[in-house]
């Protein structure tokens, strides 16, 4: 008897203590790289006392939840991870803590991060909100063992007076998915149809490969009318009409993904953490056949940031862990589990590179990537341009009238956040 | 003597009443009050006070939106789809599990199965399920020598892949209300009639029906209000595509709110979408009741 109120006693000592821990709150997407920060948090914990609690949601349900914790005076978000098309809504209505301040008093060396990461998803109008996480830089990747097969190789030159080769052009990857369907067993490609991001994410190297740009760098003034972006519409809706699955306009990237792991489509451009899914046989039929390479001129570039809200109940140790995480040797030891790197010195590591041997094509793709638009209502700007898009996919609008409607839309946006008179 | 004790009785009532109340007030109206205040202003979450009076300034622009409008009809359209041919499947369902005598608890509990799942569940299974090359509808249909089908990837047949889905999920709602009904009614009727020579086809019409209508009614005006609010299955299944063929209003407002982050414009439209569902059940009770007349 006194043994059991003993034990209880001190069952319930611990339970106080155990809830007088620090603990911070972290909202991510279920994405590898949220994988391997929770393989490596306990080391954190275990350093510091300070327990990490990573609450993961779909990617759709991120922006939802975040918004009414971020408005509110106090939060339950002491750290957040920021997809760079929010930067411009978040600093805008002030919703994180500046950085600077905190980087300088630690020490922490910013130099290491690629440029266009710390364009992207670090510095805004001089001043830095965000520390880079990962980049989900799209690459082009494509099935190595058919682009080898020297009879395939020999089909291809005779059909075309080219060489088969990691395609270094547009147009000729477009005749890549041209031969490579052969329906029903393989697709030349597989599309992420699905609206708002999937389809804007995925046109949008179309975009650039064909050299068409969103906007005039130096005005604002919108660029989706021109024959470059036309011409790259009209690509798209090929590959997913004739070249592609049927029901790619309803695929978001796990769907397409799956069609390319299962070996039923030549090439699929998509994020480059994929990559590593490909090798894995729990989920890929086509272990060791795909590579991936940068989408032909230049593909679109992405990337998380890992941010302090002003409404960070914690924010000190907020920062410790962000610093932790963002070491030199914690980031590799994320590189090492697979996680896609943001710091120029992790490219660099030679027991990475010997491991993963495409880190050179992954640099390569980093430095050449192009931006979206980042201003406040990128969001909304996804969700239009994710709208005409499939309206112009499904058949339901000409290309070109279809970009019309969203140059005007993208016009307003941009009106409305001040960036055109 | 006895107008006290029925005042006193009507005190005691409201008493007991009294907190359920409240909570409603606090949970029913406050929102939207709310709701109606801020559709007067220009509010959005990236500024979220209430100091732009912009009168009705929403409401015109909610009109004045050719998506919302859009929205409107695809939803009235998909409304007016799953209410009649759930009703058509859950009486027919309902009819015949009201004879049967033995094992009826099995097949209740088999009806329950979907009607328990979550819709996001629902839609996520789904959307597996009508995958269009590794999904088992088509492998299924397949095997029958029929052309795969483009479930969700085509505008034509998404909107009624979703009203399929809507229908497997929610039909048993109405076969349960219905068969409760059914239950209920007296057996004298019945007895009257089959002593008059009357056959079950006149007995359904001039009987079942007309004694069942309270229950039709009551049925129909649920799961029309539940229809309107549909927006799970389609954040699930197609994100309002492809182009805009599933685009139900519910999602769209969702977007206004938390895309745009126009609280303003969205809450005018809720409360567009408030008069429609007011009207559309006023009407349906009367023209219910119009029938027994």
């Amino acid at each position: 008897m006194t043994r059991a109120l003993m034990l209880s006693t001190a069952a319930i000592a611990l339970l106080t203590g155990a809830a007088d821990a620090r603990t911070i709150h972290i909202l991510m997407e279920s994405v590898p790289d949220t994988r391997f920060v929770q393989e490596v948090v306990p080391e954190f914990t275990a350093q510091t006392g300070i327990e990490v609690d990573i609450e993961v949601v779909n990617y759709a349900e991120m922006h939802t939840k975040l918004v009414p914790q971020l408005v509110a005076p106090a939060g339950s978000y002491d750290v957040i991870v920021v997809d760079f098309y929010w930067v411009g809504e978040f600093t805008k209505a002030g919703w994180l803590q500046p950085l600077d301040e905190r980087i300088a008093a630690s020490g922490f060396d910013t130099s290491v991060y690629f440029p266009a990461m710390m364009d992207l998803v670090g510095r805004v109008d001089g001043v830095v909100y965000m520390l880079p996480f990962y980049n989900y830089a799209m690459a082009l990747t494509y099935r190595k063992d058919l682009l080898e097969d020297p009879a395939e190789q020999a089909a291809f030159a005779a059909k075309y007076g080219t060489p088969l080769r990691v395609p270094q052009g547009w147009d000729e990857y477009l005749k890549q998915v041209e031969f490579f369907t052969r329906k029903p067993d393989l697709h030349g490609v597989v599309n992420q149809g699905l609206r708002p991001d999937p389809i804007a994410m995925e046109w949008s190297n179309y975009l650039f490969a064909r050299g068409g740009e969103y906007y005039d760098p130096a005005t604002w003034e919108p660029k989706l009318t021109s024959p470059e972006a036309v011409a790259a519409l009209e690509d798209y809706k090929r590959n997913v009409q004739e070249f592609g699955p049927l029901g790619a306009a309803s695929f978001g990237f796990d769907e397409a993904f799956n069609v390319a792991a299962q070996g039923k489509a030549y090439s699929y451009i998509t994020y480059n953490f994929f990559r590593t899914a490909y090798d894995d046989p729990s989920q890929s039929a086509v272990v060791g056949k795909m590579e991936l390479a940068p989408v032909p001129v230049a593909g679109l570039n992405g990337g998380w940031g890992w941010a302090i809200p002003r409404s960070s109940p914690d924010p000190d140790a907020a920062w410790q862990f962000i610093a932790w995480i963002e070491s030199p040797e914690i980031a590799k030891r994320r590189a090492a589990l697979g996680g896609s790197p943001t710091r120029a010195d992790v490219f660099a590591d030679p027991d990475l590179n010997a491991k993963y041997p495409y880190y050179p094509a992954l640099q390569a793709l980093l430095e050449g990537s192009k931006n979206f638009p980042v201003f406040t209502y990128t969001p909304q700007f996804v969700e239009v341009l994710g709208r005409e898009l499939s309206l112009a996919v499904t058949g339901e609008k000409e290309p070109a009238a279809a970009l019309a409607a969203a140059n005007e839309e993208f016009r307003a946006l941009l009106r409305q956040d001040g960036k055109l008179p | 003597m006895a107008a006290g004790l029925a005042r006193r009785d009507r005190r005691f009532g409201l008493l007991m009443a009294g907190p359920g109340l409240a909570a409603m007030l606090l949970v029913v109206l406050f929102p939207l009050v709310f709701t109606a205040w801020t559709s007067l202003y220009e509010f959005t979450l990236l500024r979220p006070v209430h100091d732009l009076f912009v009168g009705l300034g929403n409401f015109a622009a909610a009109l004045d939106d050719g998506g919302f409008r859009h929205a409107l009809r695809v939803t009235l359209a998909f409304v007016v789809a799953v209410v009649l041919l759930e009703f058509l499947l859950g009486l027919v369902v309902a009819l015949a599990l009201d004879s049967v005598e033995r094992g009826r608890a099995v097949y209740y509990a088999i009806l329950l199965c979907p009607l328990l799942m979550n819709p996001v569940v629902v839609g996520l299974i789904w959307r597996m399920f009508l995958h269009p090359t590794q999904g088992i509808v088509n492998y299924v249909i397949g095997l029958a020598g029929i052309a795969p089908v483009n479930w969700l990837g085509d505008p034509a047949v998404a909107f009624w892949t979703l009203v399929a889905v809507d229908i497997w999920h929610q039909v048993s709602f109405m076969v349960v209300l219905l068969l409760a009904g059914l239950a209920a009614l007296p057996p004298e009727p019945y007895e009257a009639a089959r002593m008059e020579g009357a056959g079950p086809i006149r007995a359904f019409f001039w009987i079942t029906l007309p004694l069942l209508r309270p229950v039709i009614t009551v049925t129909l005006l649920i799961r029309l209000i539940f229809a309107v609010r549909t927006y799970d299955l389609v954040y699930i299944m197609t994100r309002g595509g492809p182009g805009n063929a599933t685009d139900l209003v519910s999602y769209f407002i969702y977007r206004q709110a938390f895309v745009t982050l126009n609280l303003g414009r969205a809450a005018a439209m809720s409360l567009v979408l408030l008069a429609i569902v007011l009207l559309l059940t006023a009407w349906l009770h009367r023209y219910m009741r119009s029938l027994r007349a």
